[in-house]
């Protein structure tokens, strides 16, 4: 694996990988200022295949699909992530339709997208556990760029219009650093040849961000009724330190071990197997550049809501005052080093890993000095971090009939 | 020397699969029990075993009873008490877990290999004894209860099953399927939901669920596939070594009749707290080994409506003269007794009617004449790539290899599927299309706000 900076001066991340079907390709753009409406980051991704210069929405669309490629433009909490798979042959005309996308894109048809963005998002909050895990967010985040949920959008997308979405792109996405990653069984010449070759315009440029992070100094309670769920959606979330913080290794460790790692995390032992309360419960380490949260999640019988808070507690407060034991953590460390195999086995997770680090200043090669912090980790460090960041400044999301929520 | 196990399976295939650099190996033993290794470079590798039952063998009485099994099989053995299995394997780094369909129950380690093979050998002993000796402990099933009438005395993996039956009820998408699913056939037992009902799970005895497993979990219905870089010779020996079926007979699952279609349209309609409509169109398609026609219908499948340049999203949501769909796309799924084709859309619940109607000219327009020229290239180009996109991963090569091997009963059809595809022509397609999408056949379900 190697760093290469092109002659557009974006640093392309590349590694080799024989005897491998298909190449992958991803570009990351940096957001470093806040949207001034939620929603316009996101209606400006939709907009990149809805036309170029050179290509209508039908001929971009058409041409990815005649040539087999697998392609995602997605909207993350700290960029804009375009990735491509194809095969070896297909590269150049990948490279070609998304230096097409990014660099000449019309950003047409865009009372249609905001159309189609309602219907769409209106269908996805049909799930009870998107609701839920929505509100949750919005909660959580408040008037912070990650709190732009789905339904803070949806009160939102009619003040955005069509110049706000094209300052967007000119100020924000057209000057921001970017971060090219290549994973495949091709050539490092031929790739660099022809990212240089289509890329001619593209620019990058590293900039102070000026978005500030989220504060949660209370505790936060938010209900959704919804009467005819069959199960309640609970979560449960406090702010922990990010990546970059000397604790994330630590966080990662706890993770796994309350509720993270499969069949044999705390949660699942103690709220599925032992009470038989869930099908689905488990705890999730979300990191984002600016804040990031701890979150334990439920899905139950509505009347079980008390008693799974209570689990949730329980869980928590054994964790505050137990060390955990060597054997447990122990297996938990070798849980998340076994692991790194999953999230790093295609061509795709790679070249998304590696570019990911390097957009956060960490470094490419960072999985290996992070897999030296999991192993450093003590049981002391677990307790400690339990004890600072799992206070009562947190937020509750239930979704439940209206009968059940009264008594929480 | 030739080693013991060269002397005792009885048939060796070698099998080129798409994308693969080796042959995959094909074992079967005198016991039945096959045993498949596949070459994937890279450090994860993949142990899994295929058993041909789900709910394709179930009634009324015990609809469920597979899918519950597959969650007591994780519940301990007479060496290893319940919870020992993840614990360990998890504590490498594993994922571990099962899944039930209706043809077939799979059971699966995806881990690395760790140093001297340690994990891998690890995993392989203790996914064989999961499979061979199952205890099925009562106070891990928890006490039999009656649904809605009694509260349970333990609240054991019953009880877990029904949070899993709950959460499918909550889900639009899942709830239309399995009304439509429960009206396109007629007799045949694909009709039922996989995961049963809570009053089954409830009161089922533990008896019963044993007597299940041994009737099915036989080794002639049985394959374990192995995936990953590793020397095949030590690892069939391991695999047959650990797999000692001992004396356990054999079960022939008797052949089912494919169902008949409908002669005429059918419609089911559901309520809901929702705020958009959701609807499926489904059809009845040919049997799993009917390859010519499973490839017709994928090519079919791709022009209508897979992915953004497809008819159905072109033309009813991005060059919509009226916004009604927020969502369309189709799908096929294929089944040992015949598969089906299905389309599902999220639409404005106030132009169910119009909805309707679209979808229904975009089948009779399929029908109509011979997709394009340009339209068939895509789509063999997009299958192609599709098949690639499989072979990325040591489980997703397990899955795709286990369900030929369970589903058709050979690994061949693997490689013929690409051949076929490479030479189909539209006026077959259209042929197949015609005997499988005709409007009288097809089935509807809908699912609108209340």
């Amino acid at each position: 694996m190697e760093k290469i900076l092109l002659n557009n001066n974006v640093n392309l991340i590349f590694k080799s990988a024989k005897n491998t079907p298909r190449v992958a390709l991803t570009c990351f753009v940096n957001i470093d200022k806040q949207e001034s409406v939620p929603g316009i980051y996101s209606i400006l991704n939709r907009l990149f295949l809805q036309g170029t210069k050179k290509r209508t929405a039908e001929q971009i669309a058409y041409e990815i699909e005649k040539n087999g490629l697998d392609f995602y433009s997605e909207m993350k909490s700290d960029y804009w992530k375009f990735s491509l798979l194809c095969l070896k042959e297909d590269f150049e005309v990948a490279v070609e339709i998304l230096a097409d996308i990014m660099q000449n894109s019309t950003l047409e048809n865009f009372e249609k997208e905001v159309v189609k963005f309602k219907g769409e998002t209106l269908a996805s909050l049909d799930s009870p556990t998107v609701l839920a895990r929505d509100k949750f967010v919005e909660a959580l985040y408040k008037e912070h760029q990650y709190g732009h949920s789905s339904v803070v959008i949806l009160e939102n997308i009619d003040k955005i219009l069509p110049s706000d979405v094209w300052d967007a792109y000119n100020t924000v996405f057209k000057p921001a650093e970017k971060v090219f990653s290549v994973v495949g069984d091709i050539d490092k010449n031929e790739v660099q040849s022809v990212l240089e070759k289509h890329f001619v315009e593209l620019s990058s440029t590293k900039r102070q961000s000026s978005i500030d992070s989220a504060k949660l100094d209370e505790k936060r309670i938010v209900k959704i009724v919804k009467d005819d769920a069959n199960q309640a959606q609970i979560y449960q979330g406090w702010f922990v330190p990010g990546i970059k913080s000397k604790e994330s290794a630590a966080l990662s460790v706890l993770n796994t071990i309350l509720g993270s790692s499969g069949l044999s995390s705390r949660l699942f032992l103690e709220l599925r197997d032992k009470k038989g309360l869930a099908y689905t419960v488990r705890s999730m380490y979300t990191k984002a550049r600016h804040n990031s949260d701890f979150r334990v999640y439920i899905a139950t019988e509505p009347k079980n809501i008390k008693v799974s808070l209570e689990g949730f507690k329980i869980e928590i407060d054994k964790l505050k005052s137990e060390l955990v034991s060597d054997k447990e953590l122990f297996d938990a460390k070798n849980n998340i080093i076994g692991k790194i195999q999953f999230i790093t086995e295609t061509n795709l997770q790679q070249s998304s890993t590696f570019g990911s680090y390097e957009m956060e200043e960490l470094g490419y090669d960072y999985l290996e000095k992070w897999l030296e912090e999991i192993k450093s980790v003590t049981s002391k460090d677990i307790m400690e971090i339990t004890q600072k960041y799992f206070n009562d400044n947190y937020v509750l999301a239930i979704l439940a009939p209206e009968k059940y929520l009264s008594e929480v | 020397m030739e080693s013991w196990y060269i002397m005792i399976y009885k048939n060796k295939e070698e099998i080129t699969y798409p994308y693969l650099t080796k042959p995959v190996e094909v074992y079967t033993m005198p016991s039945g029990h096959k045993i498949v290794l596949a070459h994937k470079e890279g450090g994860l590798v993949n142990i899994s075993t295929w058993v041909k039952t789900g709910s394709v063998n179930e009634d009324d009485n015990i609809n469920g009873i597979s899918h519950f099994l597959e969650h007591l099989m994780f519940k301990g053995t007479h060496k290893h008490k319940a919870g020992e299995f993840d614990k360990t394997l998890e504590a490498y780094g594993a994922i571990v877990n099962a899944a039930t369909w209706k043809d077939y129950t799979f059971y699966y380690v995806t881990l690395p290999k760790g140093p001297n093979n340690k994990y891998f050998n690890e995993a392989i002993e203790l996914h064989a004894d999961m499979m061979l000796d199952p205890l099925l402990p009562e106070d891990e099933l928890g006490e039999p209860f009656e649904f809605g009438k009694t509260e349970p005395s333990q609240k054991r993996e019953r009880l877990v099953v029904i949070e899993e039956i709950r959460m499918r009820k909550d889900q639009p998408f899942t709830r239309v399927y399995n009304a439509l699913n429960n009206a396109m056939y007629t007799k045949h037992p694909y009709k039922r939901d996989v995961i049963g009902t809570p009053e089954i799970i409830a009161s089922i005895p533990q008896s019963v669920v044993m007597d299940y497993y041994k009737k099915f979990y036989t080794p002639n219905n049985m394959t374990t596939v192995v995936v990953g870089e590793f020397d095949s010779e030590k690892v069939l020996e391991k695999v047959a070594r650990e797999f000692d079926f001992k004396d356990r007979l054999n079960y022939v699952i008797a052949e089912k009749e494919p169902d008949i279609p409908h002669k005429s349209m059918q419609y089911v309609e559901l309520k809901g707290q929702l705020n958009t409509g959701f609807m499926m169109f489904g059809y009845l398609g040919p049997k799993a080994d009917d390859l010519k026609s499973v490839v017709a219908l994928d090519i079919v499948n791709m022009v209508l409506g897979d992915g953004v340049s497809s008819r159905l999203y072109q033309r009813l949501i991005e060059n919509a003269e009226e916004k009604i769909f927020n969502h369309v796309s189709s799908d096929c799924y294929q089944f040992r007794d015949g598969g089906n084709f299905l389309i599902d859309a999220n639409f404005d619940p106030n132009k169910k009617e119009k909805a309707l109607t679209l979808l229904k000219g975009e089948l009779e327009n399929i029908l109509k004449e011979e997709i394009s020229s340009e339209e068939l290239t895509k789509a063999k180009k997009k299958l192609k790539v599709a098949y690639a996109s499989t072979s990325e991963t040591v489980s997703d090569i397990a899955d795709n290899i286990g369900f030929y091997m369970t589903v058709l009963g050979d690994l061949k059809p693997a490689s013929e599927y690409l051949d076929i595809t490479e030479k189909i022509t539209a006026q077959e397609v259209l042929n197949i299309a015609r005997n499988y999408l005709d409007l009288n056949k097809l089935t509807v379900s809908v699912m609108l706000p209340e």
